[in-house]
C-alpha cells in the first residue's frame, strides 16, 4: 500500500492486515486439504464410499461456513460499520472542527478544478481561491471536499488518504480526510474518463498551519485581482451543501 | 424421430440438433477468445514498455501511430477486451456450447424442446459478433468506454462514433439471443428429463446451466433494456443518462445505468460461474470415484448462490455515491454469500478424501478451478467490506479479482469440459501428454499473471492507465508489470499447446470408445461417441443417481467401480443392505 498520510488510514490499513490473515488462512487450508487428498489418495488408494449425506458428514461443511460467517464476515462487517459510521462518513464531527477547510472540487475531462472560500467563507465571490490540479492544505485539521463533474464520472482517488469518492455530473459527492503528515501526495483519478484518463493527475500539498495560512492569503489576492464578473464560466462554485 | 437432414447446409450450418449448434458456439467462442486474449497481450505490452513500438505487429495495426499503441487505441483494446471475453467467448463456450452439448444429453433427450429457437438462438449470436467485428472497422475506432459503459462518457459526449454504438447494439443482440437459449434450457430440463430423472438425480452440470439460464432470463432483460436506453442517448439525442452542465436541463442520471448494468452485472459473475461449478462438482466425483459429497447440499449451495446473486449487486458501487444505509445491506448481503460459497468448496474437497483420484487431464484442470476459484473467492473479502474496498475499488486489486474469478475459473473449467467431453462431442481422443503440459502451464502462469495484478492494485495502482508511471507514487512498479507482462505473453504462448493438440486430434486423435472415462452418467453409458442424430435410440430409464462409484458390492458383483445412471443394482448384491440413492 502506498505511503500513509493520513490520521485514520490505520484503520482501513489494519483491516486489510487482518482479512489477508483470514484469507491466507482459507487458503492454506484449501490447498492442505486438496494437494494432501491428491498426495495420498490417488489411484493406488482405495475410494471410500461415502457420499456425505449423513447427518455427520455435514458438520464439517456447515462448521467451516458458521466460522466464516460469523468469525471472519462478522469482524469485518463490525469493524468496516465502525470505521464508516464513526469516521469517513462522520461529516458532522469534521464540519464542527472550528479550523476545518473546505473546498469545492469540479472535475472535468482532464484536470480537477478547486476552489476555496477565501476569507469570507462564502463560494463563488471574488476573494475564492481558484486552482488547478494543485491543492494545498494544512496539517492536523479536517479537508472537507465536495466534488461534481462537468462532463463524465470521474473518482477522486487519495491513494495516500486510503479514500476515493466518484465524482458523477448532476451529482454533489462529499469526502473529508485529515492529513497527519507534511509532504506531497499525489491525486489520482480512478474511473475511466476518456483517453487522457491516465493523465488526470493533482497534487494535495499538506502544509504547516503558518505556510498554508501565507499561502492561502496571497492565492487569494491573486485570485481577486483575476476576477472577472463577467465570465460566468469562471464562476462554477456553488453553496456549500 | 425425424430422419437424419441431407443436406450439407442443413447438417452443418443451419441445423436444430443441438449438438451442431454446440460446436458452432464452440468454434465461434474460441475464435473470439483467441481475439480477446491478443487484445490482452497488447494491453500487458502496453503496461511493460509504455508507449514502446510494438513488435510484429506494430507497424501493421498501429501504422498511424508510428508503430505504438495510442491512448486512445489503449482504450478501445481494454474495453474491447473485456466485451469480447465476458459476451462472446465465455458465454458462448460456456453456456452456448456446452449448455448445448449436454443439456439434452445429460438429462436424457433427443434434442432441446424448441430446436428451432436454438438455431435462431445462433444465428442471433452470429448478427451480435458480426457487429463486434464492424466495430472494429469504425471511424474513431471500435467501443472504448470500458466493459462497464458507464455513461456518460459512454454517450456522445464522451465516445463518438460508430465503434461505440455498434458495440451497444451488438449487446442488445447477444442479449436476444442469449435469452432466446435461456428459455430454451429452462424448458428443455423441465419437461424433457427422461423417466426417473428426477431433479435430484441431475449430474451437477444441469444443475449449473439451469441455474444459469434462470439467471439469464431474469438479469439479461436488465441489460438489454439499459442498453437500449443508452441507443436511444446516443442516437436519437435522449437523456436518460446525461447529466451536468452538458446535459442540463432536464438532465438524467448516470448512476441509474449504473444500477441497471450492475443488477445485471453481479448476476452475471455466476451465470458464468455456476456451469463452471457444476461441471467441477461432477467431475471431481468422476475421477475420485466417489460419489458427490452430500451432492444435496451442493445444490442447495448453488440455488442459494443464485438466490442471493440478485441481492448484492450494490457492492459495485459502494463509492458511487449510494447511501451508506443501502451500502450497509449489500454488504452484509454480499459478505452473506460465503456460507454456500464455503459449502461448495468443503464438499469439492470432502469429495476428494479418500477417493482413489485418477488424474485425467480434466480432471487436473477441474483441480485447477477449484484452486483459482479459491484465489477469486478469498480476494474478494476486501471488496464486499466497505472500507477496505473503498480503497482498493477501480485497482488492479479488483482487476485480480474478478480475473481470478471470471476468467480463470471459467476458463479451466471450459477447459476441463473441453477435454473431458471431446471424445463425446468429436469422437476422438485429445492427446493427454499436450493436455498435460497444457495444464501446468496454464495454472502456473495464470496464477502468476493475476496474482501480479492483486499486488499492483494493493500497492495502489489504478486500473485502465495508459500509462501508470506518470504517477510517482506507481513508479516502483514498473518491474513488477513488466514480471506480470511475461508471464502472459508465456501464458498467450501456452495456450498454442492446445491449438495444436486440438486440430491434431480432430484430424487423427485415437477413436474414442463409448465411455472412456467409465463414468455413470447417460450420455457416456447410453450413447455411442459421438451420438447419432436424436442421440438416444430409446430414451433410457434412469434409476439412480449421477455418481455411482466405488460401492464395494458392486465391485464384487461386476468387477467395476461404477454404475450408470440405468442400471438396476446386480441381483446378486442386491440381496445385502444395500440401499439405493
Ligand atoms: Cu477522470
Ligand atoms: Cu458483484
Amino acid at each position: 500500500m502506498p505511503f500513509d498520510a493520513s490520521l485514520d488510514g490505520h484503520r482501513i490499513d489494519r483491516l486489510v492486515h487482518v482479512s489477508l490473515v483470514f484469507m491466507i488462512v482459507l487458503l492454506a487450508v484449501m490447498i492442505g486439504w486438496m494437494v494432501y487428498a491428491c498426495l495420498r489418495h490417488g489411484r493406488r488408494h482405495a475410494a471410500t464410499c461415502d457420499d456425505g449425506n449423513s447427518h455427520r458428514a455435514k458438520i464439517l461443511p456447515l462448521g467451516i461456513a458458521g466460522f466464516v460467517l460469523f468469525i471472519v464476515d462478522g469482524n469485518l462487517l463490525m469493524n468496516s460499520t465502525h470505521d464508516m459510521e464513526q469516521i469517513f462518513w462522520n461529516f458532522p464531527r469534521a464540519e464542527a472542527h472550528p479550523e476545518a477547510v473546505r473546498i469545492e472540487v469540479n472535475a472535468h475531462q482532464w484536470a480537477w478544478d478547486a476552489r476555496y472560500p477565501g476569507a469570507d467563507g462564502k463560494f463563488n465571490t471574488a476573494d475564492d481561491i481558484v486552482v488547478l490540479n494543485d491543492l494545498r492544505v494544512p496539517v492536523n485539521v479536517p479537508i472537507l471536499f465536495e466534488l461534481s463533474s462537468v462532463d463524465v464520472i470521474h473518482s477522486f482517488y487519495l491513494p495516500s488518504f486510503r479514500t476515493k469518492i466518484d465524482v458523477v455530473p448532476g451529482q454533489l459527492s462529499k469526502l473529508w480526510v485529515q492529513a497527519q503528515k507534511t509532504g506531497e501526495y499525489e491525486i489520482g483519478c480512478a474511473q475511466h474518463c476518456g483517453v487522457n484518463h491516465y493523465k488526470m493527475r493533482g497534487l494535495l500539498t499538506v502544509l504547516p498551519h503558518e505556510e498554508f495560512r501565507d499561502w492561502a492569503q496571497e492565492a487569494s489576492a491573486q485570485s481577486a485581482r483575476a476576477y472577472d464578473l463577467a465570465d460566468r464560466t469562471a464562476h462554477w462554485g456553488w453553496d456549500w451543501k | 424421430m425425424t430422419s437424419t437432414p441431407g443436406s450439407f447446409l442443413a447438417k452443418y450450418i443451419f441445423s436444430t440438433d443441438h449438438k451442431v449448434i454446440a460446436k458452432q458456439f464452440l468454434w465461434v467462442g474460441f475464435a473470439f477468445l483467441l481475439l480477446g486474449g491478443t487484445l490482452a497481450m497488447l494491453m500487458r505490452w502496453q503496461w511493460a514498455y509504455p508507449g514502446a513500438r510494438v513488435p510484429l505487429v506494430g507497424d501493421l495495426l498501429f501504422s498511424h501511430s508510428g508503430g505504438s499503441i495510442s491512448p486512445a487505441t489503449y482504450t478501445a483494446l481494454f474495453t474491447m477486451h473485456g466485451l469480447i471475453m465476458v459476451f462472446w467467448a465465455i458465454t458462448p463456450i460456456l453456456i452456448g456450447a456446452f449448455g448445448n452439448f449436454c443439456i439434452p444429453l445429460l438429462i436424457g433427450a433427443r434434442d432441446m424442446v424448441f430446436p428451432k429457437l436454438n438455431l435462431f438462438s445462433f444465428w442471433t449470436f452470429a448478427l451480435s459478433g458480426v457487429l463486434v467485428v464492424a466495430a472494429f472497422f469504425a471511424q474513431l475506432g471500435p467501443a472504448a468506454a470500458g466493459w462497464t459503459t458507464y455513461p456518460p462518457l459512454s454517450t456522445n459526449i464522451g465516445t463518438p462514433g460508430w465503434g461505440q454504438t455498434l458495440m451497444v447494439a451488438a449487446l442488445f443482440v447477444t442479449g436476444a439471443s442469449t435469452i432466446m437459449g435461456a428459455v430454451n434450457y429452462i424448458t428443455t430440463i423441465i419437461v424433457l428429463r427422461a423417466p426417473g430423472m428426477t431433479y435430484l438425480r441431475m449430474p451437477l452440470t444441469v444443475w449449473g446451466l439451469w441455474l444459469t439460464s434462470i439467471l439469464n432470463a431474469l438479469f439479461v432483460p436488465v441489460l438489454a433494456s439499459a442498453g437500449l436506453l443508452l441507443l436511444l442517448d446516443r442516437l436519437l439525442g435522449t437523456r436518460f443518462f446525461i447529466a451536468g452542465a452538458l446535459g442540463a436541463p432536464g438532465a438524467g442520471d448516470p448512476v441509474m445505468f449504473q444500477h441497471l448494468f450492475w443488477i445485471f452485472g453481479h448476476p452475471e459473475v455466476y451465470i458464468l460461474i455456476l456451469p463452471a461449478w457444476g461441471i467441477v462438482g461432477d467431475l471431481l466425483s468422476f475421477f475420485a470415484r466417489k460419489p458427490a459429497y452430500w451432492y444435496r447440499g451442493t445444490v442447495l449451495a448453488m440455488v442459494l448462490v443464485t438466490l442471493l446473486s440478485g441481492l448484492v449487486y450494490g457492492h459495485h458501487m459502494y463509492i458511487a455515491g449510494i447511501s451508506p444505509l443501502l451500502g450497509l445491506g449489500f454488504e452484509a448481503l454480499t459478505l452473506s454469500i460465503s456460507v454456500p460459497a464455503v459449502i461448495l468448496f468443503a464438499n469439492w474437497l470432502s469429495t476428494l478424501w479418500r477417493g482413489s483420484i485418477r488424474f485425467t487431464v480434466p480432471m487436473l484442470f477441474a483441480l485447477g478451478t477449484v484452486f483459482v476459484f479459491g484465489f477469486g473467492g478469498v480476494t474478494g473479502l476486501l471488496l464486499g467490506t466497505i472500507s477496505t474496498d473503498v480503497v482498493l475499488h477501480d485497482t488492479l486489486y479488483v482487476v485480480g479479482h474478478f480475473h481470478f474469478t471470471m476468467a480463470a475459473a471459467t476458463f479451466l473449467a471450459s477447459l476441463a469440459a473441453i477435454y473431458f467431453w471431446f471424445p463425446k462431442m468429436f469422437g476422438r481422443t485429445l492427446d493427454t501428454r499436450l493436455g498435460v503440459i497444457h495444464f501446468i502451464g496454464s495454472l502456473v502462469l495464470i496464477t502468476l499473471v493475476f496474482g501480479g495484478m492483486l499486488i499492483a492494485g494493493y500497492s495502489g495502482q489504478q486500473r485502465r492507465l495508459f500509462d501508470p508511471f506518470q504517477y510517482t507514487f506507481l513508479r516502483h512498479l514498473a518491474p513488477l508489470n513488466r514480471f506480470t507482462s511475461y508471464f502472459a505473453f508465456a501464458l498467450g504462448a501456452t495456450q498454442l499447446v492446445f491449438v495444436v493438440n486440438l486440430v491434431r486430434s480432430l484430424a487423427f486423435g485415437q477413436r474414442a470408445e463409448a465411455n472412456p472415462w467409465e463414468v455413470s452418467t447417460l450420455e457416456w453409458t447410453c450413447a455411442p461417441s459421438p451420438p447419432p442424430h436424436h442421440n438416444y435410440e430409446t430414451i433410457p430409464t434412469v434409476v439412480r443417481g449421477p455418481h455411482e462409484f466405488s460401492d464395494p458390492r458392486v465391485k464384487v458383483a461386476l468387477g467395476r467401480d461404477w454404475l450408470s445412471q440405468t442400471e438396476e443394482f446386480p441381483a446378486q448384491a442386491a440381496s445385502g443392505e444395500f440401499r439405493p440413492s
